[in-house]
């Protein structure tokens, strides 16, 4: 199958680890801040704890933000991946950032579009980590 | 297909089921942790003395207090505020504040429009405050949350005052030397009402300790029904708390001394649930009953914990409520269960003529977990008695209707910072007894407005309210009659109509969370 020689052979010079660090990375971000609805609801339904979870996982939700964008790094160099999630991870970062302020500051109108926005791009970077081969 | 294809097909189903699993777990448990809700805002505070198993202990009935005096105008009572051991746990004595000092404290016993003129002295270590919850009651009897009555022996106030004089001295109201005289007009509907106290900062230690008394009203109008009355009426104030290795009751007060530092430790300051469940002053009571129609008259007097009461087996005609906070419904309402948030009362009638004698009928309490989910039992003894048939009508009073406001008022109620330390808010504002959050003129009707984040029973001093609305919908199944305090739900609106009327003056409306108080969620209204 010569067609298939001509298609891998410029990939084997790129590792793959790469796209799998991304990919966990990525996904575990996905997860944490799909998490900060679930944790949202818990507290609209009277559990004052989830607020105090909420909180602090907004934190760890944004860290795991940063590591993606540390990973998205890796996959352009060495991955020869492409340069556009580093941005993607940067900027879902920083919407990351407003979003915390527009909590703090009980912003709600615009505190849960953002947070459903947020949850939406991460989990289609984590699905085109894992789409990607 | 090549073995080649098969395996990466087996690698890609692997890591595929991974991949779900992983989200699964990641996303499931919490969401699966959470799942019950809450259905009380507060952290349960485990006990660390051996607890009593349920229906072991009798239920008692607090004493009605008899008037030192009396003549033409009004009764003259005189109680003691007292620190005293008592027995609530069998084998152990625990260190109370009782008025009088027993807890619950004595029941006063009133009639509509003859005043009650109660004589408090405080024998106890810190300052006091007495409110008459549900009383329409003049400003200066009122029990302003700065107007103190100091300790008759002001010795421990004044050492742990000079050590830390940061609270407290700086701010005070009409303050009164060892007593003070709480003039009642009770010009006001019979219902049941409650003492307990209201000092600014420390309500919620103070009221755990044992500081609530019950305080009836009687009138004709409620007299002409001939409701089950004498030995079948009973007084059930149902309340929790949790008790130290010592017997002692535990409280997570960050100053223990009640003096300087107000506030809680961790995430207390959500509010505080007791594991054991107390009626009258008794743990998980045992009452034995005849045969009979008998009239309950129950309260919710937790800091925290809201109920849902249900008899187990139902009695016929179920738990039928023929009143609530501030007296008669105009008709009565059968419920299978029904919901007290704390401060709340719920007047039933409940017929025990239909069981077989012997039979042990349960108050359940669906709120609660393991033994909370228990309040106390009743028996059934071979006595009959007589059978009350609730009529149609009860009472008769005005609706108020949005039409008649003058004024529409939004409060938030939300958790944020009171000052120095994370607590509860109204309107954004920390509780300060300068700031006037409303100035309704005497006569006229108002609609509040009222948003929550969490629970939050919110309580409104001098004047009852009706409920108008709950979200998008009517009033609750709960909310019939005359309320003095709504139990708001997380993330819930609700509406209120409320005629300020009687007494001109300053008056605190806040939430009945008593730990929610204490940090701050408490506002002031002055009538004019």
């Amino acid at each position: 199958m010569p067609a298939a020689t001509v298609d891998t052979a410029p990939r084997l010079k790129s590792p793959s680890w790469p796209r799998w660090v991304f990919r966990i990375t990525s996904t575990v971000a996905a997860i944490m801040l799909f998490n900060q609805s679930v944790f949202a609801g818990q507290f609209l339904d009277g559990s004052y704890d989830s607020l105090l979870v909420h909180r602090e996982n907004a934190t760890w939700a944004g860290i795991a933000m940063l590591i993606s964008a540390v990973a998205a790094v890796l996959v352009r160099w060495p991955g020869r991946g492409p340069w556009w999630p580093m941005a993607a991870c940067i900027g879902i970062f920083g919407l990351v950032g407003l979003q915390i302020f527009l909590g703090f500051n009980r912003v709600i109108s615009l505190h849960v579009p953002l947070g459903v926005s947020i949850i939406l791009l991460a989990s289609a970077l984590a699905v085109w980590s894992w789409r990607r081969r | 297909m090549t073995g080649e294809g098969r395996a990466e097909l087996t690698r890609r189903a692997f890591i595929g089921a991974g991949l779900i699993g992983g989200i699964g777990l990641g996303v499931g448990i919490p969401v699966l942790q959470g799942l019950g809700g809450s259905t009380s805002t507060g952290n349960l505070l485990p006990s660390r003395h051996p607890l009593p198993r349920p229906f072991t202990l009798p239920f008692r009935v607090p004493p009605v207090l008899q008037p030192t005096r009396s003549d033409a105008d009004a009764d003259y009572y005189d109680i003691s505020q007292t620190a005293t051991m008592a027995s609530i746990l069998p084998g152990v004595k625990t260190a109370i504040w009782g008025y009088n000092g027993i807890f619950p404290g004595p029941t006063i016993e009133s009639r509509r429009g003859r005043a009650s003129v109660v004589t408090h002295t405080n024998n106890l270590p810190v300052p006091t405050v007495v409110h008459l919850h549900g009383g329409r009651t003049p400003h200066d009897s009122d029990g302003y949350p700065i107007d103190y009555i100091y300790p008759v022996d002001r010795s421990y106030m004044n050492q742990h005052m000079d050590m830390n004089r940061r609270m407290g001295a700086s701010m005070v109201g009409d303050t009164r030397e060892g007593r003070r005289v709480y003039s009642y007009p009770l010009e006001q509907r019979a219902t049941m009402l409650w003492y307990h106290d209201h000092r600014m900062d420390f309500t919620g230690p103070s009221v755990w300790r044992g500081l609530a008394g019950l305080h009836f009203v009687r009138d004709d109008e409620e007299e002409r029904l001939g409701l089950p009355s004498g030995p079948h009426e009973l007084p059930v104030m149902i309340t929790d708390r949790s008790f130290a290795a010592d017997g002692s009751l535990f409280y997570p007060s960050m100053d223990q001394t009640l003096m300087n530092t107000p506030g809680i430790t961790g995430s207390f300051i959500a509010g505080i649930l007791g594991d054991v469940m107390l009626v009258n002053g008794t743990p998980w009571p045992v009452a034995r009953v005849d045969a009979a129609s008998y009239r309950l008259r129950i309260i919710n007097t937790c800091n925290s914990r809201r109920l849902d009461l249900r008899l187990d087996p139902q009695p016929e005609g179920g738990l039928t409520q023929i009143g609530t906070d501030g007296g008669l419904l105009a008709a009565p309402i059968r419920h299978e269960h029904f919901e007290v948030a704390p401060a709340q009362r719920l007047d039933a009638i409940v017929d025990f003529s239909g069981y077989e004698p012997g039979t042990a009928v349960t108050l359940l309490n669906d709120f609660g977990d393991g033994n909370m989910s228990q309040v106390m039992r009743f028996v059934v003894g071979q006595n009959a008695g007589d059978r009350f048939t609730v009529p149609d009508r009860l009472s008769d009073f005005e609706t108020l209707s949005p039409a008649q406001s003058v004024m529409t008022r939004t409060f938030q109620f939300r958790s944020g910072d009171a000052g120095r330390m994370k607590g509860w808010l109204i309107n954004g504002q920390p509780f300060s007894p300068d700031n006037i959050a409303a100035a309704p003129a005497l006569g006229t009707v108002e609609v509040w407005r009222f948003t929550s984040d969490f629970h939050h029973p919110v309580h409104i001093h001098l004047n009852p309210f009706q409920v108008l609305s709950r979200s998008a919908g009517g009033p609750g199944e709960f909310d019939a009659g005359w309320k003095d305090t709504i139990d708001l739900r997380p993330a819930e609106e609700a509406t209120i109509a409320i005629r300020f009327e009687g007494y001109a003056g300053k008056y605190v409306f806040h939430c009945h969370n008593l730990e929610h108080e204490d940090m701050a969620m408490m506002a002031n209204f002055s009538t004019h």
